[in-house]
């Protein structure tokens, strides 16, 4: 009797989209940028467009034009000197985790971007797009920020360079205005004695938004003894990412061994109040916070431990 | 209306196609090509029942704009294997008893494969992290990891086969 | 046949299709012709509806027709237990949870239907919000429905309780909760449907784990003898008990008879976790008294069930899980109460385990604290209090075979390398 039907699919067509919108994918920035001056707010950027099309899931008709940056081949490279990295501005999470230079200097960016999501959002999903998503979850800007990252944004009249700490306003706001790209993310390269942790805390191992997250950047000097430097960032906690800087003074120009790791881990658990959502209670954040702080110290201790050794 | 011409290469054929461009891959896939196989489980990078090989990587066809893919090599399920020459891990997967609802299992085989290209001894592990972007409410995944194990064996068996 | 399949592993009939991409899921059907549905949904968990605009909507090109309560007045509530839930609330009408529909769009494609939707128009009267079932059950809270917002109560008696609670050293009372879950089927309610003029039957490709219910259901609220109802079972993408709800079935079979062209109606993942069923989040209070040699004397349980808007599974769910009070462990003297209560919450229904899974959460913590308390082994306290052959239920039911519940407890200790509590 099913057979009256005939064959079930012979009816497929075109069956959601009427609404006309434009689309661009120019090979040059200077082309991207005319095209971003014209449309203005008008017009959508994609690079990966795993935030974008989560946002637009269902109402993707209300884009009227979209900017694909998938053709500049600029902004997919990711350069080394003996001063500073540069990361164009769409290279993915997968290139992040994979490349060579960056695992070398910058470990736990790498990290960072293998813990994102999953490997079909790490092979679409951008360094930039996780940038101006500006999500207090975006897993990469704690590590962005205590490497001390400055952005290069570029318009079509002008560039600026901004550092990682003062670009993020809030959820989902920047200092990114509408004419304007993220190019490239700029970092130094880090002293010789440097170690680095990052911890992200959440429900599962995969396909997780970070309940908590913390990235702790640590240089000594050069007697590999005396901290020199020193940059705590949490994610997850506050409206931005942001760093601890209270921390500086209780680390810097002192040894391990005159640390206190629970003080240090109290220090970081003071100085932030939380919200309760979905993914955490306030308490728990708080909690949780302090521990991983003391873990980090605790790896970095080893790490540098080891150095000590060999 | 604005209409959109974009080529693309699917399960090793070439299709030209117009579109609007806001549709999404997957609905290219389903909606106009009729390659009914790539699922959508949530539309939002969630679940990986959209899942499809794209220029030889894994990706969530519910968050790729056709346009995005102008120009892309993409293999979907249908890609794979028929009824009458199944895919070693298609086999597998039918052994090991790893389909149940059979809702994940495309996007899962997809995955399995990529990762069995890049990586043809993945141990439990890595197996594990190649199918973390796949959901599967109905199996547990122990079957599935199996099967996955399964298919590393008939692959390389088939490998040095092919070797002599 | 015993020896054909008993112990051999059967492949499944439609598992080639399923690993080639073959087998048709609802989503996957397409007819010529094909309009998309898509429902709006209530605005506030608990209000009259006052006004529905639709004149916006139906102005949108591409939009075919909306169909609300007030053309379709023939048309009954359905519901698996009781028929309580509409298939669409009418002015005046109440709304009870943020799943209740008020209208169905139908477009010519889903990206109209879609932009429909969010342009009606929605006036309602705010009523106090329920979404705690012990508010529910004040004397002075609200009414969900006409009847009450205790929509059942089942007691339990088994043995002598006050005997029992006299015979014991150690009493441990506790409360539990256990929250809401949806089951996530990977695949969510869809459906496609045709409607044959000549006939007059509609013919519906939904998943639904109760066919011939569903049939019964369906008919029954569009005023149609069951004859004019057929279900074709597509390959279903998982359900775990949440595909035994009524779902896109009626607005499906409205819309394809209104239209009589084929119409195709998915929900959104979103709009599964709003408007279908749940798992039932439990308050369980349970007073356990105990020997000091570790053996069960009696067991007191209340349990309140929050099945939220509509009844669905409810009634049994609730009465199901209070039977299985004490789990699988033997208890002479045993009394129940079980409250199934409405809320303003997405209702909740069948779901793996029938509301014996809640209950464990209760029963098998108070196992722990009382060995605890005691000083005997956990595993041991298990053991010893465990069904065999012959033990009898809070219900009364002998068990007479199949009671493996000490070797399932000795293997998992076994397997799990289990020496006994750390100190
Ligand atoms: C299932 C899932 C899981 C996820 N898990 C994680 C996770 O674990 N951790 C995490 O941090 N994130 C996660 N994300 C979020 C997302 O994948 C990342 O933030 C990703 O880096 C976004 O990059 P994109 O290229 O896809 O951005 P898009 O979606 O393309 O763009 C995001 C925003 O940035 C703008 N934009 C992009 N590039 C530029 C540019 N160069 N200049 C100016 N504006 C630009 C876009 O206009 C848009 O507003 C997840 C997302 C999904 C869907
Ligand atoms: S449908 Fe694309 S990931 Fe779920
Ligand atoms: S087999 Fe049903 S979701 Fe995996």
């Amino acid at each position: 009797m099913e057979a009256s039907f005939g064959d079930l699919k012979k009816g497929q067509k075109n069956c959601q989209r009427t609404v006309p919108c434009q689309y661009f994918a120019p090979q040059k920035i200077e082309e991207a940028l005319e095209i971003l001056s014209k449309y203005g707010k008008e017009i959508k950027i994609i690079a990966g467009g795993t935030d974008l099309l989560v946002q637009y899931y269902d109402r993707l008709y209300e884009v009227s034009a979209w900017l694909d940056l998938k053709n500049i081949e600029e902004l997919k490279e990711i350069k080394i000197d003996q001063n500073q990295i540069e990361i164009g501005a769409m290279s993915t999470h997968t290139q992040l985790e994979s490349s060579a230079d960056i695992k070398r200097y910058y470990p736990i960016l790498s990290q960072a971007a293998s813990d994102i999501g999953s490997p079909q959002i790490r092979n679409r999903g951008t360094i930039g797009g996780n940038i101006v998503n500006a999500s207090p979850a975006g897993d990469l800007l704690p590590a962005l920020i205590a490497y001390r990252a400055q952005f290069k944004l570029v318009s079509h009249k002008e560039e600026s360079i901004v550092s990682a700490e003062d670009f993020f306003l809030g959820p989902k706001k920047t200092i990114l205005k509408f004419e304007q790209l993220l190019s490239k993310i700029i970092i130094p390269i880090p002293e010789q004695n440097t170690y680095s942790s990052w911890i992200k805390i959440g429900k599962r191992k995969a396909l997780m938004v970070a309940t908590v997250s913390l990235a702790l950047v640590l240089s000594m000097a050069e007697d590999n003894k005396i901290i020199q430097e020193v940059k705590v960032c949490l994610g997850s906690v506050a409206s931005t990412p942001f760093e601890i800087m209270e921390i500086r003074e209780k680390m810097i120009g002192r040894q391990f061994k005159q640390l206190d790791f629970n003080e240090l881990g109290q220090l970081v658990e003071d100085r932030i109040s939380p919200i309760d959502d979905i993914r955490g209670t306030k308490g728990y954040r708080q909690e949780v916070t302090k521990n991983i702080m003391i873990n980090a110290l605790e790896k970095i201790q080893e790490t540098w431990g080891q150095s000590q050794n060999d | 209306m604005t209409k959109l011409k974009i080529e693309l290469m699917v399960n090793r054929k070439k299709r030209k196609i117009e579109i609007t461009p806001s549709t999404r891959l997957i609905d290219l896939l389903r909606d106009d090509l009729q390659l009914t196989g790539t699922k959508e489980g949530c539309g939002k990078g969630e679940c990986g029942a959209c899942t499809v090989i794209m220029n030889g990587e894994l990706v969530a066809s519910c968050l790729v704009l056709a346009p995005q893919a102008d120009g892309a090599v993409i293999t979907t399920i249908e890609g794979l294997g028929s009824s009458d020459h199944l895919d070693p891990i298609q086999e597998a997967f039918i052994e090991s008893g790893a389909v149940q609802c059979g809702f994940c299992t495309p996007g899962m085989i997809l995955a399995a494969r990529r990762l069995l290209e890049e990586n043809p001894h993945p141990d439990e592990e890595e197996i594990k992290r190649g199918i973390s972007g796949n959901l599967c409410r109905c199996t547990g995944y122990q079957k599935i990891i199996e099967a996955i194990k399964l298919s590393i064996a008939r692959l390389s068996k088939s490998d040095s086969g092919k070797a002599k | 046949m015993s020896e054909k399949y008993i112990g051999k592993d059967i492949l499944k009939v439609d598992v080639q299709d399923k690993v080639t991409g073959k087998a048709l899921y609802p989503d996957d059907i397409y007819f010529k012709d094909m309009l998309y549905l898509k429902i709006k949904r209530a605005t506030y968990p608990h209000a009259y509806l006052r006004k529905l605009d639709l004149s916006k909507a139906e102005k949108l090109p591409g939009v075919v027709r909306i169909i609300s309560a007030a053309d379709i007045p023939q048309v009954k509530n359905f519901g698996l237990m009781i028929k309580d839930q509409p298939v669409l609330v009418g002015i005046g009408q109440k709304m009870r949870y943020m799943g209740d529909a008020l209208a169905i769009v139908i477009a010519e494609s889903k990206e109209v239907a879609s932009k429909a939707v969010k342009l009606i128009e929605v006036e309602v009267e705010k009523l106090e919000v329920i979404s705690d079932p012990l508010r529910a059950m004040d004397k002075n809270a609200p009414l969900i429905h006409q009847d009450g917002n205790i929509l059942a109560t089942h007691y339990l008696e088994k043995g002598d309780i006050k005997m029992g609670f006299a015979e014991a050293d150690l009493i441990v009372e506790k409360e539990y909760r256990t929250s809401f879950l949806d089951h996530v089927p990977l695949q969510v309610e869809a459906g496609v449907g045709i409607y044959d003029k000549k006939s007059g039957v509609i013919t519906l490709w939904v998943a639904t784990q109760w066919l011939h219910d569903t049939q019964a259901d369906i008919a029954q609220s569009l005023g149609l003898s069951k004859e004019k109802i057929r279900i074709i079972q597509p390959v279903i993408g998982g359900a775990f008990g949440k595909k035994e709800d009524i779902s896109v079935h009626i607005h499906l079979a409205l819309a394809a008879i209104e239209t009589k062209r084929p119409v195709k109606l998915i929900y959104s993942r979103e709009e599964s976790m709003i408007a279908q069923s749940k798992r039932h989040p439990f308050i369980i209070r349970a007073k356990t008294g105990a020997t000091k040699e570790g053996y069960l004397t009696a067991w007191q349980a209340f349990v309140i069930g929050d099945t939220g808007a509509y009844a669905s599974s409810g009634p049994a769910v609730v009465h199901k899980g209070m039977y299985h009070c004490t789990g699988p462990y033997n208890v002479a003297n045993v009394k129940g109460v079980a409250y199934t209560v409405y809320t303003n919450n997405t209702y909740a229904g069948a779901m793996r385990g029938f509301g014996t899974t809640q209950m464990a959460f209760a029963y098998e913590s108070q196992m722990d604290i009382l060995a605890h308390q005691l000083g005997i082994n956990p595993a041991q306290f298990r053991l010893q209090n465990a069904y065999e052959i012959g033990s009898s239920t809070p219900n009364g039911q002998i068990l007479t075979h199949s009671v493996g519940v000490k070797e399932t407890i000795k293997e998992a200790l076994n397997m799990a390398g289990w020496k006994g509590e750390a100190q």
